[in-house]
């Protein structure tokens, strides 16, 4: 799935956008603690979370995610924003809850990782 | 063991300043990469120094992250004046956790810290005590992951 393909689903709209849209989601990781991400994240997936701080992003670059999508409409603060240019992580926000987006991203076709498991 | 040392760096990191909490790994980061360091490298010793800071910053007063890079291998020490660690064996433990709620407020606090640096890192290291601060040692051997070859107990979270 591309990422627009993705902000399109999330009906989310791009706080700090990407420079291309057609680049490749591979998954998706859904979580509010960022050590979890650290370790259990995938690089090239999509982080859906409702952490709008500096954290967010660090934990995206240093990952190497695609994209940040901040939950629920939560307002996004301008020195996240502000990291997120200088790191080259692209934000977007939905008014979405983290189920539903998670939801209509697996309906969508974007398929969850497995420990173990190539995702195809 | 290769002992000619390419480069020594060290980035300081100030207890409770949340909002710099990162920057000492991002600087990390961009060092390993001028240096030349495979980039499934580089995120393995990002992922590490990232966990370890933010432990730094919810946890200590204050400490330094000592950066040295050679042929061979990585060499990370992050070293704190803090509460320190009072029992080693259940730090480590998955979930375990002794974090604060302003540190779960900034996403962190998952008991993931340590067990995520000692799955990252080829070899660890840690001196504590109650009282005494926490000094970490870290060495993530460049050979085998530089030619993409996952290096031995990969969890397979790292890519």
């Amino acid at each position: 799935m591309t990422l627009a393909r993705a902000v399109e689903v999330l009906k989310a709209q791009a706080v700090v956008p990407a420079a291309d849209g057609s680049l490749e989601v591979s998954g998706c990781f859904a979580a509010d603690l960022m050590s979890d991400v650290l370790a259990f994240g995938r690089e090239g997936s999509l982080l859906v979370t409702g952490l709008a701080t500096d954290q967010a992003i660090r934990t995206a670059a240093i990952m190497h995610l695609v994209a940040v999508v901040i939950i629920e409409g939560k307002t996004v603060q301008a020195d996240l924003v502000e990291t997120a240019r200088e790191e080259g992580v692209p934000v977007y926000q939905t008014p979405l809850s983290k189920y539903e987006a998670c939801g209509l991203l697996m309906q969508a076709g974007l398929r969850p990782y497995r420990k173990g498991v190539t995702p195809n | 063991m290769d002992t000619r040392r390419l480069a020594h760096h060290e980035f300081p990191i100030l207890g409770r300043a949340y909002f710099l909490g990162g920057r000492a790994s991002t600087s990390v980061k961009q060092v390993l990469r001028e240096a030349g360091v495979s980039e499934a490298t580089v995120r393995r010793v990002a992922v590490a120094c990232y966990e370890a800071e933010m432990n730094v910053v919810l946890h200590a007063r204050s400490g330094y992250l000592a950066l040295d890079i050679y042929p061979d291998r990585v060499v990370v020490a992050v070293i704190d004046k803090g509460p320190g660690i009072e029992n080693l064996e259940l730090a480590m433990t998955p979930g375990w956790s002794s974090a604060s709620d302003e540190a779960r407020a900034l996403g962190f606090g998952a008991g993931m810290g340590l067990p995520n640096i000692r799955d990252q890192a080829d070899k660890m290291e840690i001196q504590s005590g109650k009282g005494e601060g926490v000094r970490l040692f870290l060495t993530f051997n460049r050979e085998g992951c530089e030619s993409g070859v996952p290096a031995a107990g990969d969890s397979g979270t790292s890519s």
